[in-house]
């Protein structure tokens, strides 16, 4: 049983399954199995908006007034009262489309925001999701309405990786958006200046959002592990391209990575802000446990 | 200093050195594409090991290359020598040591060449190990001894002992010929030496293709004898007779042509002749450089028969063959009886006077090699013939009946009868009495008027007593000449000398073991103006020494070490032996071979200078002509003392490969030393140094 529990977490596993829902639920489920339940739990129902209808919600939610308005289905959407609001920021620039064996550090960051998703939503709390590449690919505002994973889910799925990154503008872009305070989780590879994604990052910590940023690298980013003479081009800038002989510089690489971690940690250290650098070959629990540690 | 290779067949893997290379240049051109997120920490990384990355890189590259070429070099099994001692290591060595023991080796290493030569040889020999053997082959081989590889160093050192200075040039061709033919068996080494001057004489007659053997995988490494001073160099180039014939007591001239090769002149140089070796005659001499001067001397010997001379140089360091020996063959006076048919009281109009002034010019008795007797016919029965060699009648009317048996007699036994013609004989007579001996029936004589003489017009230059005609002088001499009166001949003999008309002039018969030979014109100038001609002299003294049997005293220069004599004997020799006593007093039999109508002895033995002796078989007549010594004399040629550059040696051995080593290095210790291990250590260090920074990569 132990074992299987186990499995759940192995990114390797996790890419075998396809659907991300089902990803996000197993992973939180066996996490939080012996885990006591939140106590913070949402009350008074408030309406927000109409939305659309799409497939899945529920009939009884179709504002009939507004179709014989509209002659369309629209939702009544309530906000839960919540005493927590988390932006899950999610990175879908080329750089993430990488993956050197299993699961790309895209899919890895999808099955982790899916999971702190699940995980904030089955805890009552509101959870919202924006992708972005240099620009905002989708915006899912947070919502404390269980079935509202759904939602989250599609917003996610419905976006493969792709364009540069621009994480420091980005930020500055979806700090201006977000009225309220609450929590921001950064799902990226930070493969930008290190000073314009700090800068970013201030915005919310200066509105008052707690942040925390999880750092994903592959393996192979961080241990360059290849052998011979190599074409390396990057996925993103296209005339960026090198040939070298790994071997020769590798122990190099390392401490150029390995400062370059060291300092985002150190700078989000100095801004109250929680950094956890993920290897996409973690389980996923190690990175979820970093946000109950922080949860509380 | 040099560097060989045991097996230089390997060193075509140096090849391999460029594969490090190659295979560095493949993999540039084979490239894997990846395409990766962190690319620019992949530049910032470069950026930082940039220079020592790629200083890295090339040293790797750089071992990798030398890993290879020590690997081949190591195979290849390097030697480096110093001077030019023997291999060390690479299995047993087959040296054949070349001594070059040429004359010209006398005067090398400024007088101490040749045993400077002989401490190298010993030297090579000492360093010989156990398994080494060796051969000692010196140029100029006096025997044809068997010469074998061995190993014994005693025995290599007695025959070393043994090696002297031979008086020839240097043999090259058949040495080395030799060197190869001992070094064609296998060896894990094979080595010739050879330490010489480097004389130009001895390379001049060196050609490689004459070698019936050769193997250019085998140098030749010469170990050069040099000298540090150019010497004053002369030498004695010729001896000839600068006079006609050699006679008891008659003056004799003898010339001596020195040389000289180097480029200093030699000033007063002392030049001695000897006779029979006695001291005769001293003479100084200046022999410009480059150059040549001829001395003369007179001198006479006492007794007839074969004598040995000598010519010979003394200075102060002087080097070049000093001596030349020569052999003498001198006649006794020819005696001569001249019957004056036609006397008168002015002896100038006598018939006989032309002919006794041709064979005794001055008058005087031992002013010539003839000696003339005049008689009358009437004192003809009264005379001794015995006591002639020749007989010449001239314008003798008819012969005394008891006088022509002893003539017949005297031809028969080997004497000569000249007749001359005239307006008292009579032919009738002659052919009647002499018939048995003339070589001419005389019929009708034949005059005229002085200018409708006949010209003489065919010669048989190839007789023996008519060679002196290949001089062009004498033969217009005699072609000038006119006769207007003979007597007419219908030849029973062999003519001669004939006349424009075609009638013969002179004749020629032999009887018995004598000749006889008819002029068909006068021995005066009745009939013919030829006395006063200039040929007159000459002919008459020709064919005297002809009808007298051919001797003529001469002088003999010899002929030069290591060529053949040629001697001519009678032919009932064929079949026997001549024995040969060498001047270092080895006796050699050298077999009497028959060729056409003669027989032939040929003496090839004739390595060192000096006289050669020569003692005829039992029964063979004294009177056979044969000489009874000969000189042999050093090749003046060996007193050139240049030498080949190392240039045209190696032209001249291609494509054998020739490496001159000086003397000195040998003497100075040559070393060897095996790089093997050394290189091992090298390509060691060389694979560590690869591994450890391989891995820093």
């Amino acid at each position: 049983m132990a074992d299987t529990q186990k499995n759940y977490f192995d990114p390797k596993v996790l890419a075998g399954i396809a659907n991300l829902s089902l990803r996000a639920r197993w992973v939180v489920e066996g996490l939080m199995s012996g885990v006591h339940k939140s106590r913070a739990k949402g009350f008074s129902v408030e309406f927000e908006e109409h939305r659309e209808y799409s497939p899945g919600d529920e009939i009884r939610r179709i504002d009939w007034k507004a179709l014989g308005k509209f002659d369309r289905y629209y939702i009544k959407e309530y906000e839960d009262e919540t005493n927590l609001r988390a932006y899950l920021l999610l990175d879908a620039s080329a750089s993430m489309n990488y993956a050197s064996d299993g699961i790309t550090k895209f899919d890895y960051a999808c099955t982790l925001t899916a999971s702190l998703a699940y995980l904030i939503l089955k805890q009552q709390d509101a959870a919202g999701v924006v992708t972005f590449s240099n620009r905002i690919e989708s915006f899912v505002p947070p919502r404390a309405k269980r079935d509202y994973l759904t939602q989250i889910l599609h917003a996610l799925e419905n976006r493969g990786p792709g364009g540069e990154t621009n994480v420091g503008k980005i930020l500055e872009d979806i700090a201006g958006q977000i009225k309220r305070r609450g929590l921001i989780v950064l799902v990226s590879d930070l493969l930008d200046e290190p000073a314009e994604i700090l800068k970013g990052l201030r915005h919310f910590r200066f509105k008052g959002n707690d942040v925390i940023v999880f750092h994903l690298l592959d393996p192979a980013e961080l241990s360059l592990p290849f052998d011979g003479n190599i074409l390396f081009e990057d996925l993103e800038a296209l005339n960026l391209r090198v040939i070298t002989d790994p071997r020769a510089i590798r122990t190099t690489y390392q401490q150029v990575v390995n400062e370059f971690i060291a300092d985002m940690r150190k700078q989000c250290h100095d801004n109250a802000i929680d950094y956890q650098m993920i290897s996409t070959s973690t389980p996923l629990d190690q990175a979820l446990a970093s946000y109950l540690s922080w949860r509380g | 200093m040099s560097l060989f290779f045991l097996y230089p067949a390997f060193l075509v893997g140096l090849l391999a050195a460029s594969l490090p290379i190659v295979i560095h240049l493949l993999n540039r051109r084979r490239l894997q594409r990846i395409q990766f997120p962190a690319v620019r920490f992949i530049l910032l990384s470069q950026k930082r090991i940039s220079r020592s990355y790629r200083l890295r890189h090339w040293l790797l590259l750089a071992l990798r290359t030398l890993a290879v070429v020590f690997l081949v070099l190591l195979l290849a099994n390097p030697i480096f020598q110093t001077g030019a001692g023997l291999f060390a290591g690479g299995g047993p060595v087959s040296l054949v040591v070349l001594l070059d023991n040429s004359l010209s080796m006398t005067w090398s290493g400024d007088g101490n060449g040749f045993k400077q030569a002989k401490e190298a040889a010993r030297l090579l020999i000492s360093a010989l190990n156990d398994g080494d053997r060796a051969a000692l082959l010196p140029t100029n081989i006096a025997g044809k001894e068997v010469i074998r590889l061995k190993s014994q160093k005693d025995v290599l050192s007695r025959e070393l002992d043994a090696v002297e200075i031979a008086d020839g040039t240097a043999n090259l061709t058949a040495t080395l010929e030799k060197a190869y033919e001992l070094l064609n068996e296998p060896a894990g080494q094979k080595e010739i030496r050879l330490i010489t001057d480097m004389g130009l004489t001895g390379w001049d007659r060196f050609s490689i293709a004459a070698l019936k053997r050769v193997d250019p995988s085998i140098p030749v490494k010469l170990i050069r004898v040099g000298r540090k001073e150019q010497p004053l160099n002369a030498s004695i180039e010729e001896i000839r007779l600068g006079s006609q014939g050699v006679g008891v007591n008659i003056p004799l001239q003898i010339e001596a042509t020195l040389g000289n090769f180097g480029a200093q002149e030699v000033k007063d140089v002392l030049v001695q002749l000897s006779i029979d070796g006695q001291n005769k005659e001293q003479k100084l001499a200046t022999v410009p450089p480059k150059g040549q001067v001829t001395v003369s001397f007179q001198t006479r010997v006492s007794q007839a028969g074969a004598h040995t001379g000598q010519v010979s140089l003394k200075k102060d360091g002087l080097a070049g063959n000093p001596v030349a020996d020569f052999t003498l063959d001198a006649q006794d006076k020819l005696r001569v009886l001249v019957v004056d048919g036609d006397p008168q009281t002015a002896l100038v109009q006598s018939e006989s006077f032309f002919l006794s002034r041709a064979l005794n010019p001055s008058g005087e008795r031992d002013s010539s090699l003839f000696l003339p007797a005049v008689i009358v016919p009437d004192a003809l029965n009264a005379a001794a013939l015995d006591s002639y060699q020749v007989v010449i009648l001239c314008n003798v009317a008819a012969l005394p009946d008891g006088f022509v048996a002893n003539l017949q007699n005297f031809v028969r036994q080997g004497g000569g009868l000249l007749i001359f013609s005239g307006d008292k004989i009579q032919p009738d007579s002659y052919n009647q009495k002499l018939a048995q001996v003339a070589p001419a029936e005389l019929r009708e004589k034949k005059t005229g008027p002085e200018a409708s003489g006949e010209k003489i017009d065919k010669l048989d230059a190839a007789h023996p007593a008519l060679q002196i005609f290949s001089d062009p002088i004498l033969l217009e001499s005699l072609k000038s000449s006119r006769v207007w009166g003979y007597t007419r001949a219908s030849a029973r003999g062999r003519p001669l000398i004939s006349l424009a008309n075609g009638d013969p002039l002179l004749l020629e018969q032999k009887v018995g073991a004598g000749k006889a030979i008819l002029i068909a014109t006068t021995a005066d100038r009745d009939w013919t103006d030829l006395p006063l001609k200039t040929a007159y002299l000459p002919l008459l003294q020709s064919l005297t020494h002809y009808l007298a049997g051919g001797k003529r005293g001469q002088l003999d220069p010899g002929i030069a070490v290591d060529t053949a004599k040629e001697i001519a004997l009678p032919p009932g020799l064929v079949g026997k032996s001549l024995r040969v006593a060498k001047p270092n007093k080895l006796d050699v039999e050298v077999p009497i071979a028959g060729e056409k109508d003669r027989a032939v002895a040929t003496i090839t033995d004739n390595d060192r200078a000096g006289i050669y002796r020569l003692s005829l078989p039992a029964g063979a007549a004294k009177e056979s002509g044969a000489p009874q010594m000969y000189a042999v004399n050093r090749p003046f040629l060996e007193s050139r003392l240049e030498e080949i550059s190392e240039a045209e040696l190696q032209a001249k051995l291609a494509p054998v490969r020739a490496e001159v080593i000086p003397i000195e290095a040998l003497k100075e210790g040559g070393k060897r030393t095996d790089l093997a291990f050394p290189l091992l250590a090298l390509l060691i260090v060389t694979l560590l140094a690869e591994g450890w920074l391989g891995q820093r990569f």
